[in-house]
């Protein structure tokens, strides 16, 4: 805790020094505020875009594709979305994946991780195999996950979706706790052996509780993850009793094509909740992404 | 009991990992690899053990071929632009508190939207009679007739380019800027006292000392690009013909729609070999270029 405060007030230190020196020469204030206006619309043009298409007529959204709805808005389509496709059951069903897997996840990577950066398991081969299993594509192990899962009978479960979620989130889990538990200062926890403390109970009493902003960024990454993950949940369910969000809307093709205002719809009922989690919690997302993702 | 737990802990810690991996990675490549050998379908796997029949043929299919050259292109066009834009917006907004702060908020957002939804909306947004660029190029007169950009063979590998970039850059930014910030002070205020000029502090301070992470920056990104599906799967379905036909959605269709498991399986390796191939290389290269600035 006390190293990450120390970092802060650095980097605070450098931003004044640098800001002043080297930016405002370089580039002007006015640069900067086109650029940040342009990525600001660059970024919500689709999204808002998203918003006022649900709220267009069918017609309309057949015949224009001005951003603003030029007839009465049209808020059929929010009802249509969950009449037409058992959204519900998807978003129920995505929920429970999510939170399941990440937790599945955690348990799992936590002492993994800590037993690597602590005690160097597995030498350089566990590292790297696990990291190797994140860069594969997952569809080149799709083939026998599916058997497996078939011949155990969990395809078209959501014990089965947890499962492949929760290995799929290993890697990631591991990759992001490896900084938090780096930056421990070691003696916290041999003070803790000298104590009388077991290896499990240092790693539950000590490092759980020091890495608890780490926790926390890596349970949101990968809950999100797991909410996002379309490629195994296309291959391993086929029913509404286990069809995620992603399936959900990939699901408005109707005799007259995509249906864009239902779809949108749709689409901002799972991507809403997302956006408020990623704000309400931004701080430790970007503590998550940056620690783990500048190291070499 | 206890002093034997206590003294394996540290390989206890590791074991869940290690059944986990044993699963879902070493059974699966070894099912893979004795997969590939065979004739199988989907229904029946393992049916006719056939040698090297589906490695032979893998070489002379054209699709195949075709989807390796779009994958790699696809991921060397993305990765360089989200490389680049995040990097050259981080460098703008290194210095501002504030408004860096705005700007890596809203940069969550495309990151974390599901990219099922990312190609839904650019779906849209591309659509010749309800989209947004077709309005709008029509309206404003570039454009005389509507036009599919997915359906078009010059326009839809770029379509979906367009659509990554947008979810990825951010991520390419929030990095950057992380980067950026944690460069030391000490240099910049010594080159202050020299009356270092704007673009010579960059060249010779930022860029030397940036370098290694934008490189790993860069690395991570083309590595994870090259898994492309959702985007490809949603927009265009690897058409129109194969021009955005990319490896993992190829796999998926000879393996899930065709239900040829045998040649799928056989794919999966090659693709397999080819990334280790370009990780190795990429790592290496990478260590090549930090000794080469070190010394």
């Amino acid at each position: 805790m006390e190293l990450t405060r120390s970092e802060i007030t650095e980097s605070a230190v450098q931003q004044k020094t640098m800001g002043q020196r080297f930016g405002e020469v370089v580039l002007g204030r006015t640069v900067r505020l086109v650029l940040l206006l342009v990525f600001a619309i660059g970024v919500l043009l689709p999204i808002f875009y998203m918003g006022t298409t649900s709220l267009k007529e069918p017609i309309e959204i057949r015949e224009t594709g001005a951003i603003l709805p030029s007839r009465d808005l049209f808020i059929e389509n929010w009802f249509r979305a969950y009449r037409n496709v058992p959204l519900y059951r998807y978003l129920f069903n995505s929920t429970v994946t999510a939170v399941v897997s990440t937790a599945i996840a955690l348990l799992i990577a936590v002492p993994v991780t800590y037993a690597i950066v602590r005690f160097q398991v597995g030498g350089k081969i566990l590292p790297a195999w696990i990291l190797g299993t994140y860069v594969m594509p997952p569809i080149v192990v799709s083939l026998p996950i599916f058997a497996m899962l078939r011949t155990v009978k969990l395809t078209d479960t959501l014990v089965g979706l947890i499962l492949v979620h929760s290995m799929a989130n290993l890697p990631v889990a591991v990759w992001l706790l490896d900084s938090f538990i780096r930056a421990i200062p070691r003696e916290l926890e041999e003070a803790a052996w000298v104590d009388g403390y077991s290896r499990f109970d240092t790693l539950r009493r000590v490092v759980v509780p020091l890495i608890r902003s780490g926790l926390v960024a890596t349970g949101i990454i990968c809950l999100i993850l797991s909410w996002n993950e379309f490629l195994f949940a296309l291959i391993l369910t086929y029913s509404d009793a286990s069809h995620t969000f992603p399936i959900g809307i990939s699901r408005y093709e109707g005799e007259h094509g995509l249906q864009f205002g239902e779809m949108a719809a749709g689409a901002l009922t799972g991507i809403i909740p997302i956006y408020i989690v990623v704000l309400l919690f931004q701080r430790y997302l970007v503590e998550g992404l940056t620690h783990g993702g500048v190291k070499g | 009991m206890k002093a034997f737990v206590e003294r394996h802990s540290p390989q206890l810690m590791a074991l869940p990992t290690f059944i986990v991996l044993i699963f879902f990675s070493l059974i699966p490549f070894v099912y893979v690899i004795s997969l590939s050998l065979t004739d199988s379908t989907l229904a029946r796997p393992f049916n006719d053990f056939i040698w090297f029949s589906n490695y032979k043929r893998a070489f002379t299919d054209e699709i195949f071929g075709a989807s390796v050259i779009n994958t790699l292109l696809f991921a060397f066009v993305v990765t360089s632009v989200q490389t680049l834009l995040g990097f050259v917006l981080a460098l703008a907004f290194r210095g501002e508190r504030k408004l860096g702060g705005v700007l890596r908020t809203l940069a969550l957002l495309p990151l974390f939207t599901p990219p099922v939804a990312v190609a839904m909306i650019w779906r849209l947004i591309y659509d010749p009679t309800s989209g947004l660029i077709n309005h709008y190029l029509l309206q404003w007169g570039v454009l005389d007739r509507a036009v599919g950009f997915l359906g078009s063979p010059t326009f839809a590998m770029p379509a979906i380019m367009i659509a990554d970039i947008w979810q990825w850059t951010p991520f390419c930014f929030i990095l950057s800027l992380a980067a950026l910030q944690s460069l030391p002070t000490e240099p910049y205020e010594a080159a202050a006292v020299d009356g270092a000029s704007a673009w010579q502090v960059f060249r010779r301070l930022t860029l030397p000392m940036i370098t290694p992470s934008i490189i790993v920056i860069f690395l991570f990104r083309f590595l994870i690009a090259l898994k492309v599906f959702d985007l490809v799967f949603i927009l265009t379905y690897g058409g129109p013909g194969s021009v955005t036909q990319v490896v993992s959605f190829y796999i998926y269709k000879i393996g899930f729609t065709q239900f040829k498991s045998g040649y799928a399986a056989t794919l999966s390796i090659l693709v397999l070999i080819l990334i280790s191939i370009i990780a190795t290389f990429m790592t290496v290269g990478r260590d090549l270029i930090l000794k080469k600035q070190s010394s």
